[in-house]
């Protein structure tokens, strides 16, 4: 009948043909399309991230992974267990860049139990080395949802109100066995402003609907690796914050790093206090950070001091985590012929050569695509706008 | 919002509309106006409930003396209901938009604790009811026989309405029924014999009444007041009451006689099947009843409880039925079957005597209705291939139309699976029926999909025996126990309490993540009245082609009735009447355009041009030639890239323009003709 079926051959499937899209220009060359799509892709990015929404400063987020038998699966390569994991070492870490005084923990489901793999911590490399070990484990059994949530709810429930309580759900399995209604823990999870999200690896599961759809959080599938990457990254940025949580005034340190002078008799190495737990890592030194009210040493920040209980940070990580609580406007997006005056970007300083550019709100500068995406990726202020306050 | 259609003004209560409601309401204007009968087919969902009453309602509004009344029959209590319910957000809007209080009347009867009696409820302009009521003779001549002659009739869901045709005509005799028909002329009896003692007069007078005949409901008939009854046939109105029968103790004997004669029959050893003719021979030479009494026995039954003033007619049942069959079997000679079975197939151990008297022609019970009524609308979500009702039902629409579901994304998707892993061609046909390679692969397509399908799965099997024996093997192979590892399991059974039981604890594994699988009979309770929506039902899977049992003598009798009468052969029939049943089933998991499911046609036959071009265009459509004779794991597949494609966030603003529009999008000339394309002509 027809004779190219619109799904592709079944072995085709998980690829996206790329290849068909692309047409010559008149001189046979590619340049064009290519460009074309490679400048949607970045527009559909910032697009997305344009909202002007105040966002949470300081999150707690539970990582559910499942590790039921349904991770053996194959989709993902090499299975869907050590590519969710592969891509969850990538999510930690650009999530600790976005939200440097923030927190994770990690709880695994299998066999119907949930256990935490790392406990809620400021503490990247911990959580990644566990997240590496991991991919040794043996999937069996069925998920709870119930456990896990219930498992990270014990922790969650005595986070301060001013920070966000979160759990992400990465579930591959279909069903779930609980040992009790899910509904009245979800009842619990609302009343507690507790916001979960769920990726599902296979399909839409009615539970989850409903637990993300109670709690405010958000429900997806994945439809391959590609997406599943840009699903989870969607996590990075930290949700709304809610206009009901509470504003407080939080205590915090932030201790100089200091490094006695090899010279210097009377300079002793110490242990770091957050070395103490684990056994691994350098366990003497003589520099680190202490804490400004009761002389712990620390050898990384951000973290909450344990002896004093003061949450420890830099100025630039508070700076970093600032941005959300006054998100950068977007950008007016025009077309270059529209512009008068130079056809320069106020930024890299490079001619205007895309068809569109982009003109701060408040000062009225012009930019190119590149220096937009970095301004709102990256910096996170307008730099014209900066320049002018600082000045004569 | 507000729609010209064809110059009527129709009110219509939301603000979104479906172009194939608009082209349905099309079509319906169209035979209102020429005043004939229509067949449309639209899929469930689609709102063709709410489509049917604004236009009708509109209609009857702007012409008052032409529609006076809208009779919408549906199947059962929940239907009803729900008819009620759009009915009732149809006249809000009405009285909000018009500002004036309606004078629209509707009347829902539903079940006796519901019914009202108050004379006022013969004025009703919306009459919503059961099937029934219209159709069987018995009730119909109740409820229905004063209803106007320029009324719309309406029967939703009327896949089976032959079926209900002939069961309402249909009449089965057991020993029990003649017991108590015995206790019900005793009963007679002696009540005459004591109204004879205090109130002669009363039977005289009724003598007096028999002997001027039934003029009254001659009468009746020729000023067309009445809707005729299929057991009153015109000729006994013009005749006398015979005088064998006249007066009470006369008939109280007759009956004795006809009852006794019908008890000797049942003592049979072997089937007997016969005519209605060659019955009526056999029992004057055997008791000497004539014909033209029995044709007067239902009349004569119902006269003498009147007289008698028996207020219990519930009681006298027994002696109702063996009346009406009376009736029946001396009035009809073509289209009726006599069949006397001395055990049922299953036992032939326990003699279980029936004598079935068997309506084979549906056309009998509904010719009134359609004789009747200005407009009869025959509708349903699976009505393919339209051109058999009016065959089968022997009318003649005006229009014929099927329509699709415009979709903004595909939400269906019709896979057939023909082989297994191991290419063992899959059927459930008698050949291979206990064939254990069949078998297995069928466990393995479950089990797969069971690993793969969110929430619920419903599948369908042929038969009780059938589905029995494959879910015996599955526990004996352990496929049973693998599929419960991923999802419970609830069996359909013929106990009407157990299987709701079943159906509630299947909704609650479905509801709270824990997923179920439903094993249940196509034909069976579940297959007609459940609707599986959402995560209820994310596929169904038919296992087999569900044929209706071909070996029964009384469908035997039908298919050579309709070979005879109506030139439709045997074959396409049965292929009709399973292909009706298996669109049935699958379609119970798409109830409207943001649901989502798979249809899993586990046969190779389905491949089969003359099955497939059977199923409802709705569903056809989505069959490509990539989606015929798949094995499991290439349906496995397919169902994981669809489940994930239907997972994706799919919102109202999606389906704007395309297959929901304002009003604005409705009247753009373009639409228009997008809409016009998507009647489908028959």
């Amino acid at each position: 009948m027809d004779e190219e079926p619109e799904r592709a051959k079944r072995w085709e499937g998980g690829y996206e043909r790329t290849w068909e899209v692309l047409k010559e220009d008149e001189s046979g060359s590619l340049k064009a399309t290519v460009e074309e799509i490679l400048f949607q892709s970045k527009r559909r990015r910032v697009i997305e991230s344009h909202e002007q929404v105040r966002l949470g400063m300081m999150r707690h987020l539970y990582v559910v992974i499942d590790c039921s038998r349904s991770m053996d699966d194959q989709d993902l390569k090499p299975n869907r267990l050590t590519s969710s994991l592969k891509l969850l070492e990538a999510f930690v870490g650009e999530y600790f860049d976005q939200n440097p005084i923030s927190q994770v923990g990690i709880i695994t489901t299998k066999n119907k139990r949930a256990e935490k793999l790392t406990d809620l911590s400021g503490n990247p490399k911990k959580h990644i080395d566990a997240l590496k070990k991991a991919v040794d484990s043996v999937c069996a059994g069925e998920p709870s949802l119930y456990n896990s949530l219930n498992l990270a709810v014990q922790s969650l429930k005595h986070m301060p109100g001013h920070t966000s309580r979160e759990i992400l759900i990465i579930l591959s399995s279909l069903t779930t066995c609980d040992p009790a209604n899910i509904y009245e823990l979800i009842k619990t999870l609302k009343s507690l402003k507790v916001r979960v999200s769920v990726i599902g690896l296979s399909a839409e599961v009615r539970v989850c609907t409903v637990l993300t759809r109670e709690t405010g959080g958000l429900y997806h599938v994945i439809l391959d690796e590609s997406h599943f990457k840009e699903l989870l990254m969607m996590h990075v940025k930290p949700p709304p914050a809610s206009s009901s949580s509470e504003c407080s005034l939080i205590r915090m340190g932030f201790p100089q790093h200091t490094v006695a002078a090899p010279t210097d008799q009377d300079a002793k190495p110490s242990f770091s206090m957050s070395h103490l737990d684990s056994s691994s890592g350098p366990g003497l030194s003589l520099g680190g950070y202490f804490c400004p009210q009761c002389h712990a040493k620390y050898t990384e920040l951000p973290v909450e001091c344990k002896v004093c209980g003061l949450t420890l940070v830099s100025a630039p990580h508070l700076a970093r985590s600032f941005h959300h609580l006054f998100p950068l406007q977007a950008f007016t997006e025009n077309s270059v012929e529209e512009h008068q005056g130079d056809r320069f970007c106020q930024a890299c300083q490079g001619e205007l050569k895309d068809k569109t550019i982009f003109t701060c709100t408040s000062c009225q500068s012009v930019f190119c695509m590149e220096c937009d995406l970095f301004i709102h990726d990256s910096l996170h202020c307008c730099p014209c706008c900066i320049h002018s306050q600082i000045g004569p | 919002m507000k729609l010209n259609i064809e110059g009527l003004l129709v009110y219509f209560p939301y603000d979104y509309i479906y172009p194939e409601q608009y082209s349905y309401m099309l079509e319906l204007k169209r035979t209102l106006d020429a005043k004939g009968h229509g067949v449309l087919e639209m899929p469930s969902g689609t709102g063709k409930t709410i489509s049917l009453l604004s236009l009708i309602v509109a209609y009857q509004r702007a012409f008052p003396l032409e529609v006076t009344k809208l009779i919408y029959c549906s199947r059962t209590v929940p239907e009803i209901e729900k008819v009620v319910e759009e009915l009732r957000k149809l006249m809000e809007f009405y009285s909000k938009q018009t500002r004036e209080s309606n004078n629209f009347l509707a009347l829902a009867l539903s079940s006796r604790r519901n019914l009202c009696i108050h004379p006022e409820i013969l004025h009703a302009n919306i009459v919503v009811y059961s099937y029934h009521y219209l159709l069987d003779p018995k009730i119909a001549d109740l409820v229905s026989k004063e209803l106007a002659k320029k009324s719309v009739v309406v029967f939703d869901e009327a896949h089976n309405i032959d079926n209900v045709c002939i069961d309402s005509m249909s009449v089965n005799i057991t020993r029990r029924t003649l017991d108590h028909c015995q206790n019900n002329v005793d009963t007679l009896h002696n009540t005459i014999h004591k109204i004879k003692e205090t109130d002669a007069a009363k039977l005289k007078e009724e003598y007096r009444r028999l002997v001027e005949g039934l003029k009254e409901a001659n009468v009746a008939r020729e000023t067309d007041v009445y809707l005729s009854n299929p057991v009153l046939p015109d000729e006994i109105l013009q005749e006398a009451v015979p005088g064998t029968i006249r007066t009470a103790e006369h008939f109280v004997g007759f009956l004795r006689r006809f009852l006794e004669y019908l008890k000797s029959r049942l003592r049979v050893q072997h089937v007997i099947q016969e005519s209605a003719p060659q019955f009526l021979k056999d029992i004057y030479d055997k008791v000497c009843i004539d014909r033209k009494p029995l044709r007067f026995c239902a009349e004569r039954l119902q006269s003498l409880l009147r007289t008698l003033e028996i207020t219990d007619i519930a009681d006298f049942s027994a002696a109702t039925l063996i009346s009406n069959f009376a009736t029946l079997v001396s009035t009809y000679s073509q289209g009726f079957t006599i069949i006397i079975e001395p055990f049922e197939d299953r036992t032939p151990t326990i003699a279980n005597p029936v004598l079935h008297f068997s309506c084979m022609d549906p056309s009998i019970a509904i010719k009134p209705v359609f004789q009747r009524f200005q407009s009869v609308i025959i509708t349903s979500g699976t009505l393919s291939p339209l051109d058999i009702y009016p065959r089968i039902l022997d009318f003649h629409p005006v229009t014929m139309a099927s329509f699709t579901m415009t979709l903004a994304r595909t939400c269906l998707c019709p896979l057939i699976v023909g082989r297994g892993n191991d290419q063992v061609a899959l059927s459930s046909k008698f050949e291979t029926r206990e064939d254990f390679a069949v078998i297995r692969n069928y466990g393995n397509l479950l089990m797969e999909m069971s690993a793969i399908v969110p929430d619920g799965i419903v599948a369908f099997f042929t038969s009780y025996v059938y589905m029995e024996n494959i879910v015996a093997s599955w526990y004996e192979q352990g496929i049973l126990e693998n599929i419960q590892r991923n999802k419970l399991i609830f069996i359909e059974t013929q106990d009407a309490a157990e299987t709701s039981m079943a159906l509630e604890k299947y909704q609650e594994a479905c509801e709270n993540g824990r997923g179920a699988i439903l094993l249940s009979v196509a034909r069976g309770k579940v297959s007609e009245g459940i609707d599986f929506v959402h995560h209820f039902g994310r596929a169904v899977i038919m296992f087999g082609v569900p044929y209706v049992y071909t070996q029964s003598r009384i469908l035997k009798a039908r298919l050579e009735y309709l070979r005879d009468q109506f030139q439709i052969r045997e074959n396409d029939f049965l292929t009709f009447d399973a292909m009706r049943h298996a669109a049935q089933c699958v379609g119970r998991a798409i109830r409207g355009k943001t649901d989502y499911g798979l249809m899993i046609f586990a046969d190779k036959r389905y491949a089969r041009a003359d099955k497939r071009g059977k199923l409802p265009r709705w569903i056809q459509e989505h069959i490509t030639d990539g989606s015929l004779n798949l094995t499991v794991d290439e349906a496995v597949q397919l169902s994981k890239h669809f489940l994930r494609q239907m997972a994706q966030p799919f919102r109202q603003e999606d389906q704007l323009g395309l297959s929901l529009l304002t009003l604005e999008q409705l009247e753009s000339e373009e639409m228009l003709q997008k809409i016009a394309q998507v009647a489908h002509q028959t």
